[in-house]
């Protein structure tokens, strides 16, 4: 990292101003992971072969035209990067060695015998470039007996553990991959700390080094319980439907509301507190029942009536509309969530007193809300993002500086 | 001291190896997510000092997940061993533990003293609850100077929500994750572990390591406010483009398309039976040298040369037929049988492991040690679940396991604040420590 940490006067920089990093990556991980640092003011320089990114070619696409600039997903996972298509008067190699002179990060995601086929090796850049920090976010690691084996966001979470906890009661039924590329995201999340670890590292010593982050080896210790329950008591856990694997089964957790919408809510029987909230707030609407008893106050006897307490909370939830449910459960401190969708967050006015969203320009007629960084920092600036770039956009741009700097 | 186990002779504080060496954090982290963040911090060297209660154990103690004990939550130990919980040691290895009574006037002054020996603080408490024994930022910058201090909370420190309740489960509820999983047209499948402690402790370890390292090039601490719903927001995926750009609902018919993918259309591409009792493979054809690649490692049957498969866009509109030709082959193999023939031909394929295939099958976490043992005086010899990152230059340095009820008392209070051992002494007897 350069000098540029202190930022300009009467703007407070941003945690990565100053630092370069050349990106390489074709897999929402590895793009990802460069989002996160774009995001938080790295220079982040990709580069894309003449067709582009494979993520260029993934919908959706904006207002459904197809198109090497219109991919969302590859919107999403390039924010605010600046992209580099290699004009063939050199190879690629030759290339990712001209901007790795003034690079600190180099962010790859081949697998071993990509990183032959490509001519590439590692530890000679190293020798190279001693101040460079190569991250490399792969599927399985760069060594062992699956390195070379490939992954997708569904094959990740299966071999990494935790899809086996997610899906429905019903066993029939296969287990069911949550939304959103969650595995490729928990192998982003590693790769920012262990990038951080590694720039804490360089800070001391002036030593890059490679950082090798396996996609696999990130889900397989994000399995919450799974693990300890089998480091432990050595029992495997099973998935139920929208709530915790468990060795045996629990109670539902989801609710339907008047409104046809679902509200998450576990009752611990245990803690007395959250049942005598429950039991006033069924009481206030007239479906308390027999809830009011001083029988019980025993939590064995509420243990034994659970089933029937479960009916009587499925009434509590409908004889009103979720965010009814969500507002009043919280405000008698219960902890209750509705089950929002992606469009019901937008209008959440907790996150809109926060500025959580900002209206990023896509292209001079098409802009959109999108999440700031969760980072909040009182010695940073507010992050806004700013839109993924076109298909060598910035290619002009780069040579040049680099021609500049030679 | 000397006629202790030498078990507990070993557990004596040393000097940590790694880049956070020389950090000292004072820890008031609990439950899940502040405890999984401020893991990272101890496992690369950094001292961090959890502070806890006597009277409020912090729940992974209590929750019974106990060597060769089975039982469920709801049978929980209603007067727990506070050194036998299984979750509790694999969140809080690596870290010190002092017990402080922080409704006391002493013990208040006791954690302003140790807040003024550190330089790091971490909290994820409801909001309030700092501010209601002093430990504002301003405060705490009077007790050291540029400190840095992290609340990580449900909802963040500010809003008209910021005291709702949550943990995992609510906030993957609250901000999407959860409606966008699962099959279409019914309740959602949701998550099956709260995927959101370990996301924001992710991110929180993260926000933690990037202001030291900012404070490392210009000597400015930090105030950082971080609030699980918005990571979880941020973690949704390009769906949330397709609303915001394409004013697309989710809340569509076929929404969500459960394992199907339709973003590229992809088919096979699911969640298919094997032989044994609830046990699955995930396969996943992306185009046709996929599928030929396919085809040919499960030997070219008959039904292979069906017309409605000779495309892509054809295997997807089909893919209700294709998905029972495919089953109908993994149904008699093992999971992990049809993950080696699949991946060793090209197809990108995983066995659904649960964690005693992790721990016990998978040759990958083996040869990359991703698990790790530590003894422990009450448990015996655990396993942990270790950094998914191997650097050429640094290591994770494992010092010992999940610190006893109070273990470090004596040092912290002692060897760092200075206190004398009948001060100590006179701390325990009136229950301040």
């Amino acid at each position: 990292m350069t000098t540029a940490q202190t930022g300009t006067a009467g703007s407070p920089p941003l945690p990565y101003s100053g630092l370069t990093v050349v990106e390489w990556a074709g897999d929402p991980a590895g793009e990802g992971t460069g989002r996160l640092l774009a995001e938080l003011g790295a220079d982040v320089i990709k580069i894309e072969p003449p067709q582009g990114s494979p993520t260029r070619r993934i919908g959706p696409f904006a207002h459904d035209v197809v198109s090497a600039d219109t991919s969302l997903t590859f919107w999403y996972y390039n924010f605010g990067k600046r992209s580099v298509v290699p004009d063939g008067s050199e190879s690629d190699q030759a290339l990712l060695h001209r901007l790795l002179v003034g690079a600190d990060v180099l962010l790859i995601t081949l697998r071993p015998r990509e990183i032959a086929a490509a001519g590439l090796d590692y530890s000679a850049l190293l020798t190279t470039h001693p101040q460079l920090i190569i991250l490399s976010v792969t599927a399985f690691g760069l060594d062992g007996p699956w390195a070379d084996y490939r992954t997708c966001d569904l094959v990740g979470l299966a071999a990494g553990g935790p899809l086996a906890s997610c899906g429905y009661d019903d066993h029939s039924i296969p287990p069911i991959r949550p939304g959103g590329n969650q595995g490729y995201h928990t192998a982003a999340s590693f790769a920012h700390c262990g990038l951080l670890l590694a720039l804490l590292d360089r800070q001391r010593t002036g030593a890059g080094q490679l950082v090798d982050v396996s996609m696999h080896e990130s889900l397989a210790v994000s399995g919450e319980l799974a693990n300890p329950y089998w480091f432990y008591p050595k029992v495997l856990v099973h998935r139920q439907t929208c709530r915790h694997a468990q060795p045996v089964p629990t109670q539902p957790a989801l609710f339907r509301c008047a409104d046809d919408r679902w509200v998450y809510f576990a009752l611990i029987l245990a803690d007395r507190k959250p049942w005598d909230a429950l039991v006033a707030w069924m009481e206030s609407l007239g479906v308390a029942a027999d809830l009011t008893d001083t029988a019980y106050d025993d939590l064995a006897h509420r243990q034994q009536n659970f089933q029937h307490i479960q009916e009587l909370i499925e009434c509590l939830f409908l004889l009103q509309d979720a965010t009814t449910a969500y507002h009043e459960g919280q405000r008698r401190g219960l902890p209750i969530g509705p089950v929002n969708a992606p469009e019901d967050v937008l209008d959440d006015e907790h996150l809109q007193a926060r500025n959580f969203f900002t209206t990023v320009a896509f292209d001079s007629d098409l802009s959109a809300l999108v999440p700031t960084s969760p980072y909040r920092f009182s010695s940073f600036q507010t992050v806004a993002p700013t839109r993924a770039p076109w298909l060598g956009e910035h290619t002009g741009q780069v040579l040049a500086a680099e021609e500049a700097d030679r | 001291m000397d006629a202790r186990h030498p078990s507990l002779v070993q557990r004596q504080p040393r000097a940590r190896r790694g880049p956070l060496s020389g950090i000292r954090v004072a820890d008031f982290c609990w439950m899940g997510v502040g405890s999984v963040a401020t893991r990272m911090l101890a496992d690369f060297g950094a001292e961090v000092i959890k502070i806890e209660s006597r009277t409020r154990l912090d729940l992974p103690r209590r929750l019974p997940l106990y060597k060769n004990d089975s039982r469920s939550f709801g049978a929980e130990d209603p007067d727990p061993d506070p050194d036998k919980g299984g979750l509790f040691n694999n969140y809080s290895r690596n870290k010190l533990g002092v017990t402080i009574n922080m409704r006391s006037v002493e013990g208040r002054e006791l954690a302003e003293r140790l807040i003024a020996q550190s330089s790091v603080v971490t909290e994820n408490f409801a909001p309030g609850v700092m501010a209601g024994w002093n430990l504002t930022y301003e405060r705490l910058r009077a007790l050291c100077p540029e400190v840095i201090y992290a609340h990580m909370s449900g909802f963040g420190q500010s809003g008209p929500h910021h005291t709702y309740r949550s943990y995992g489960p609510v906030v993957q509820a609250v901000s999407g994750l959860s409606f966008i999983s699962g099959l279409p047209d019914r309740e959602p499948s949701g998550w099956g572990l709260s995927y959101m402690d370990n996301q924001a402790a992710y991110y929180n370890s993260a926000a933690l390591l990037m202001a030291i390292m900012h404070r490392n090039a210009t000597g400015k601490g930090t105030e950082i406010d971080t609030s699980a719903v918005e990571v979880g927001v941020s973690l949704l995926g390009p769906d949330l483009l397709d609303v915001t750009v394409n004013a697309r609902p989710t809340r569509r018919p076929g929404f969500p398309p459960g394992n199907r993918l339709e973003h590229p259309q992809a088919a096979p591409h699911g969640v298919y039976p094997c032989a044994g009792e609830d046990r699955w493979v995930a396969v996943a054809v992306f185009d046709d040298t996929d599928w030929h690649r396919l085809i040919e490692a499960i030997g070219n049957p008959a039904w292979t040369t069906d017309p409605r498969f000779a495309s892509g866009s054809s295997r997807f509109a089909h893919a209700d037929a294709l998905d029972a030709h495919l089953a109908e082959w993994t149904r008699h193999r093992s999971p992990h049988e049809v993950m080696t023939l699949l991946q060793d031909n090209g197809v990108c394929a995983g066995a659904v492991q649960d964690a005693r295939d992790l721990n016990e099958v998978d040759p990958q976490l083996a040869h990359r040690g991703t698990f790790f043992e530590l003894d422990h005086p009450v448990i015996g010899p655990a396993r942990f679940e270790g950094t998914p990152v191997t650097f050429s230059r640094i290591e994770q340095d494992n010092w010992r396991s999940a610190p006893l009820l109070g273990e470090d008392n004596a040092y912290v209070f002692s060897d760092i604040l200075g206190l004398s051992t009948n001060e100590v002494a006179d701390l325990a007897a009136a229950g301040v420590i």
